[in-house]
């Protein structure tokens, strides 16, 4: 079955709002309910990016924009297609709201 | 990648913890930080925790990640200096004192101390409930203006000058004093019973969100009654009027939200348990000679509980309980309670005879309590008029749809019972 890498983006404008403590229990619980469902399209949760650079020939001093401004986490998705995988990314609790998207590539290995 | 359930309010109660836990270690001068950094541990283990599960001591990795959070932050901060000569050594660099308090009865002391913090004299009494709401249960200030229909930027303000008042506290981290213990005992006393009464009196509100006020006076106020020196007469009287009081939480309302009047309540709905262990702190706050306002509400809970039907309440018990509310403190609220009391065990005239000579202040004047109470009483001593001016007075004052149906339901069904003695 094909793979899909999802990369949660931040975008301008995020939300601010921080979650207070029960809201947190509430993400929780449904971060671990999304996870149930889709079970066997979880390949690999991935994590958090962090700070990185770019690397070039010859190499270039940047500045390049940080890398964890864009993107804040990735993971891999298995599902018969785009779409599908698309439903999974969008399922996720706290993935795709306003100021934040996920992007859904596809990854080809033959 | 399994994410196990974790246990109900764990959030929120770690939230509470580790506020009390840290603000001891550093001192609740430094509230501001402490609480930006149990936040952001709490942030970081949702993150971590839904990726790769829980730790098997989640309590313990939460400790540490805001107490590491908290030293940085202070080792960092432009008073480094000052900070580190007075924590340094005992609070932000030994690995000794980084150990989580595992012990359960450190934890309790730590909530305790935090919320005689909290009912520090110099703030003002509903900045110490928000400040309490905040951080020992873990509530953000939208939910604190959900829950005391507060406005948010109220509730901020009042939050701020709690936390300008701690900032100047001096610094010192040990658990109150025993003349603190003293001093401020009664305000704690206090703030637990306006916690509870938030939650239980109020008919604004889903039971599930009101509950949850009940349920955190009464958990701190058991942590209160587990102390050497909160075991008082009167944290025995809190707990026993508050247990008595929830136990009849559910048959306060309907299946469709409505209240129901005790008259009418089905008594089978109420939580026997719960009325058998406020009956047993109603027995071990009988000793010492103070006879407080606690004392008294518990007295006449007991008697509703007690009471077979609302018929066979002992209503001359209920009336004297309300004589000495009146006496230890003094509203016009347990004067109206009283009337209603005499009424059903003297009749309506009676009632009504608690009122001469009242001048009801503007505020019992303009609402719908009293407004309804009188409707009653008139409209069962036959005085039709006055009845109905009331009658139409209540119900333009009732606050929710659910007390003008009640009060609707209420002024029918006793006008219905006049009837019947009428035609008689």
């Amino acid at each position: 079955m094909p793979k899909y890498l999802c990369m949660q983006r931040s975008l301008p404008g995020g939300d601010t709002h921080k979650p207070s403590p029960a809201e947190m229990q509430e993400m929780y619980s449904q971060f671990r309910a999304w996870q149930q469902k889709f079970r066997e399209n979880l390949v690999d949760m991935g994590g958090k990016l962090g700070a990185g650079r770019l690397v070039t020939e010859p190499a270039a001093d940047g500045p390049f924009v940080e890398v964890k401004e864009l993107v804040g986490g990735y993971m891999i998705v298995s599902a018969p297609s785009l779409d599908e995988a698309i439903t999974v990314a969008r399922g996720c609790p706290g993935l795709v709201r306003r100021g934040s998207g996920v992007e859904v590539i596809e990854i080809r290995t033959s | 990648m399994s994410t196990p359930q974790l246990a109900e309010h764990f959030f929120r109660r770690e939230y509470g913890r580790l506020v009390a836990t840290l603000c001891r270690r550093v001192g609740e001068q430094h509230i501001e930080v402490v609480e930006d950094a149990v936040q952001s541990a709490l942030m970081a283990a949702l993150e971590s925790w839904t990726v790769s599960g829980p730790p098997d001591n989640p309590s313990a990795w939460l400790f540490r990640v805001a107490h590491n959070d908290v030293a940085g932050t202070l080792r960092q901060g432009s008073r480094r200096r000052r900070l580190l000569e007075q924590y340094g050594g005992d609070a932000v660099d030994s690995g000794e004192s980084c150990s989580a308090p595992f012990l359960a009865n450190e934890v309790q002391d730590d909530l305790l101390r935090m919320l005689f913090v909290c009912c520090d004299e110099a703030i003002a009494e509903r900045s110490q409930l928000v400040l309490a709401l905040k951080t020992l249960c873990g509530f953000d200030i939208r939910e604190i203006a959900l829950r005391l229909f507060l406005s948010e930027a109220n509730v901020y303000k009042l939050l701020t000058r709690a936390r300008s008042r701690l900032r100047k506290s001096p610094p010192r981290t040990e658990g109150p004093s025993e003349a603190e213990f003293s001093s401020r005992i009664a305000a704690v006393h206090k703030i637990l019973y306006v916690l509870f009464t938030e939650g239980y009196l109020s008919s604004r509100q889903e039971t599930a969100i009101r509950r949850e006020l009940c349920d955190e006076a009464m958990r701190l106020a058991t942590i209160l009654a587990e102390h050497p020196m909160g075991q008082t007469p009167e944290t025995f009287a809190l707990l026993s009027l508050m247990h008595l009081h929830s136990a009849r939480i559910n048959a306060r309302q309907h299946g469709s939200g409505g209240l129901v009047l005790l008259e009418e309540q089905n008594r089978d709905l109420w939580d026997r348990e719960k009325i058998q262990v406020g009956l047993e702190w109603l027995a071990r706050s009988a000793h010492g000679d103070a006879f407080s306002r606690y004392h008294a509400e518990a007295a006449i809970a007991a008697e509703h509980c007690l009471a077979p039907s609302f018929q066979e309440t002992r209503w001359e018990n209920v009336v004297n309980y309300y004589s000495l509310l009146e006496r230890i403190a003094p509203s016009p609220m347990h004067m109206l309670n009283r009337a209603v009391a005499v009424a059903e065990w003297k009749g309506p005239a009676a009632g009504l005879a608690v009122f001469d000579g009242f001048e009801p202040p503007d505020w019992l004047a303009g609402s719908y309590m009293w407004a309804a109470v009188l409707a009653d009483l008139h409209g069962r001593c036959g005085n039709v008029e006055l009845a109905n001016r009331y009658q139409k007075l209540a119900w333009k004052t009732a606050p929710t749809p659910a007390v003008r149906n009640l009060l609707e339901h209420r002024l029918r069904t006793s006008r219905q019972t006049i009837a019947r003695h009428l035609t008689r």
